[in-house]
């Protein structure tokens, strides 16, 4: 099976627009959270600042900021018939609904057209794990055979439309979130953008040569500026078949996804699995019990929505990108906001960072619709 | 009461989307969640605090105080009495 | 390869009674969801075991409107009383979700929205699903509301064989 590797990235969140920023908050437990006044519900949330931008729209404006850092770092020519584009998002504008076609094939139109992109472009709408869908997809779409590059871009921006959503379903916290913590009382929303450049070769085309981004063959008297061999293994999709908002009981399509992607693999080899860890009742019992079915009881667990939020249709790609930044730190990262174990049964998260010295993780999600989701990242060595 | 005991009803048939039920179908002590009851689930429960504040201007606190609230058409209706404020 | 599709229009409370009448949700769900319910009830009414688990079913609903009727009802409702039933509805995959509720499919599931009916995208899209292991067949959609009266809709049922 041909292997798929993330050879750039691109970031826009309240905490930093750069791995090594956001890492570094996430590690200092820093976010960006504070209490918002509602309509007229206050809401605790992690948001963008948005001073002094003027543009039509501030969604489009950071899913085109993150996608072009990513391409930037890819050193790719958008433009190429064989690169394709895979957007993640939620509601993407909808808050032009009263004036505007808030379709998110529109959106997806002014952010290929933003990039210069080509081909045409594909929205996964699959609620919270929308960003892992993508970039399943994205992996398909180079095993096709039809794309060298997949640039995938996910992006949320919170709104009265989806914030007085989550209040009439009584699933906000008006305090910071405690993934798997036993006073958990549910999420905080968020916004980010974050994009990856998925490729059939383990280099950026900046790697060899910044000036000829098309050079597949690099010419090796020159420079190398990027490299990485982060793989996406697999990933699966799994629906509980049990609710369209409430998770499954039995964790049964987190199960199955993890089944999926852990077939052949040592749970020894996984660093960590970065779970959903919306910090609701519901959801993060959901998830400890389908690691436990999986056999994944003493892997080390974490969660990022407490720095983050739960920045939706960005959520998959930009907790992927941290974990895998880092995995390169040799670090699990802190799970922000957990202290007392509140799932049963058990599952290994700290609210301490953790040493690790293994090259591989899952990347775990849920979202409504019964829908559950995992990718299985691994650093390769050297071929 | 029973003017009340009615009005709800249809209030719960139509927030609830129970298609083809009538007041007459709805026992006032019956069970509205579970198995022998309508069969009602957390979603429903979320739009019957609506149905409170939208409706007689009582804000419940939480779905777990809602469970309580909503074991019967006749209990609701004994709250609303008490505690409405429209 | 099966392939069905319910005309703008028609009234959808009268397939359900012709098709299936014994699923109260059907009431509580959207135009969506109930145009995706009855599509794949006519694809499958037939099938045996048909409400037994299975995992090697996708469920694949493409559009290019989205949710977007959806969003405007909640849109509305969210001037005063906020409505949860509605807010549930606004995601394109809902669809997806309640038809694999109904069916007992634990495979994968997923909406995808493209800027038009573009059939060759759809299959290759398709195809690229196939690429899980597990997937032996697919329920695929093309569901594409304007209103809760308009309707651009035509379903398949596809099996693995079908598409290499």
């Amino acid at each position: 099976m041909t292997k798929v590797f993330c050879i750039g990235c691109g970031l826009v969140t309240p905490v930093g627009n750069t791995p090594s920023e956001v890492l570094a908050a996430v590690r200092a437990g820093k976010s960006a959270f504070r209490l918002y006044d509602g309509w007229p519900e206050p809401y605790y949330a992690s948001l963008l600042d948005r001073n002094g931008f003027e543009g039509p729209s501030f969604f489009d404006h950071i899913a085109l900021q993150a996608a072009r850092t990513a391409v930037q770092e890819a050193g790719i020519d958008a433009s190429s018939s064989r690169v394709g584009l895979v957007l993640s998002t939620i509601k993407g504008n909808i808050e032009k609904i009263d004036t505007e076609d808030v379709s998110l094939a529109a959106a997806a139109d002014t952010l290929a057209k933003g990039l210069g992109v080509k081909t045409a472009p594909v929205v996964v709408s699959n609620a919270c794990i929308s960003g892992l869908a993508a970039l399943l997809q994205g992996v398909r779409m180079i095993r096709s055979g039809a794309y060298d590059h997949i640039i995938v871009v996910g992006a949320e921006v919170q709104s009265r439309f989806i914030v007085t959503g989550f209040q009439s379903l009584k699933a906000l916290s008006l305090n910071p979130c405690k993934p798997f913590d036993a006073d958990r009382e549910g999420l905080n929303v968020g916004e980010a953008a974050a994009a990856m450049v998925l490729s059939a070769q383990p280099v950026s085309g900046n790697y060899f040569s910044g000036r000829d981004p098309k050079n597949q063959f690099p010419d090796t008297s020159t420079k190398p500026t990027h490299f990485s061999n982060w793989e996406i293994v697999d990933g699966a999709v799994r629906n509980d078949a049990n609710h369209i908002s409430g998770p499954s009981r039995t964790g049964e399509g987190s199960y199955n996804a993890l089944r999926y992607v852990l077939e052949g693999v040592s749970a020894e080899e996984l660093a960590f699995v970065n779970v959903h860890g919306t910090a609701t009742r519901y959801n993060d019992q959901m998830e400890a019990i389908a690691l436990n079915r999986a056999g994944l009881q003493d892997v080390p667990v974490n969660a990022l929505k407490g720095i983050f939020g739960h920045t939706m249709g960005a959520a998959g790609i930009l907790e992927s990108i941290v974990s895998m930044k880092a995995c390169d730190a040799g670090v699990v990262l802190p799970t922000q906001g957990f202290s007392q174990m509140g799932v049963e049964p058990a599952v290994n998260v700290s609210a301490q960072e953790r040493k690790t010295d293994k090259k591989a993780f899952v990347k775990l999600l849920s979202g409504f619709g019964g829908v559950n989701g995992a990718l299985l990242f691994r650093k390769g060595g050297a071929e | 009461m029973e003017n009340l005991i009615n009005e709800l009803k249809l209030k719960v048939i139509d927030a609830l989307n129970l298609d083809g039920m009538t007041p007459e179908d709805i026992d006032d002590n019956a069970p509205l969640f579970g198995d022998e009851g309508l069969g009602l689930d957390s979603i429903d429960v979320l739009e019957l605090i609506v149905l409170l504040e939208k409706n007689y201007g009582i804000r419940l606190a939480s779905p777990a105080q809602g469970k309580e609230v909503f074991q019967s058409v006749a209990v609701m209706a004994s709250y609303v009495e008490k505690n409405r404020t429209k | 390869m099966k392939q069905v599709s319910i005309p703008s229009g028609a009234s959808l409370t009268e397939l359900y009674r012709q098709w299936v009448g014994d699923y109260p949700k059907f009431f509580k769900m959207d135009t969506l969801s109930k145009l995706g319910f009855l599509l794949t009830e006519m694809l499958v009414h037939d099938e045996p075991d048909r409400f037994t688990f299975r995992e090697d079913r996708a469920v694949l609903v493409f559009s290019r409107e989205g949710c977007v009727t959806n969003d405007r009802h909640y849109a509305e409702s969210m001037k005063d009383f906020p409505s949860p039933a509605l807010f549930v509805y606004t995601l394109p995959n809902i669809v997806s979700g309640e038809i694999s509720i109904r069916n007992k499919w634990g495979g994968e599931s997923s909406a995808y929205v493209l800027e038009s009916y573009d059939e060759a995208r759809i299959w290759e899209l398709v195809r690229q699903a196939f690429q899980d292991k597990c997937t032996k067949s697919a329920l695929v959609a093309w569901i594409d509301c304007t209103s809760d009266s308009e309707w651009l809709t035509t379903a398949w049922l596809v099996n693995e064989t079908d598409m290499f």
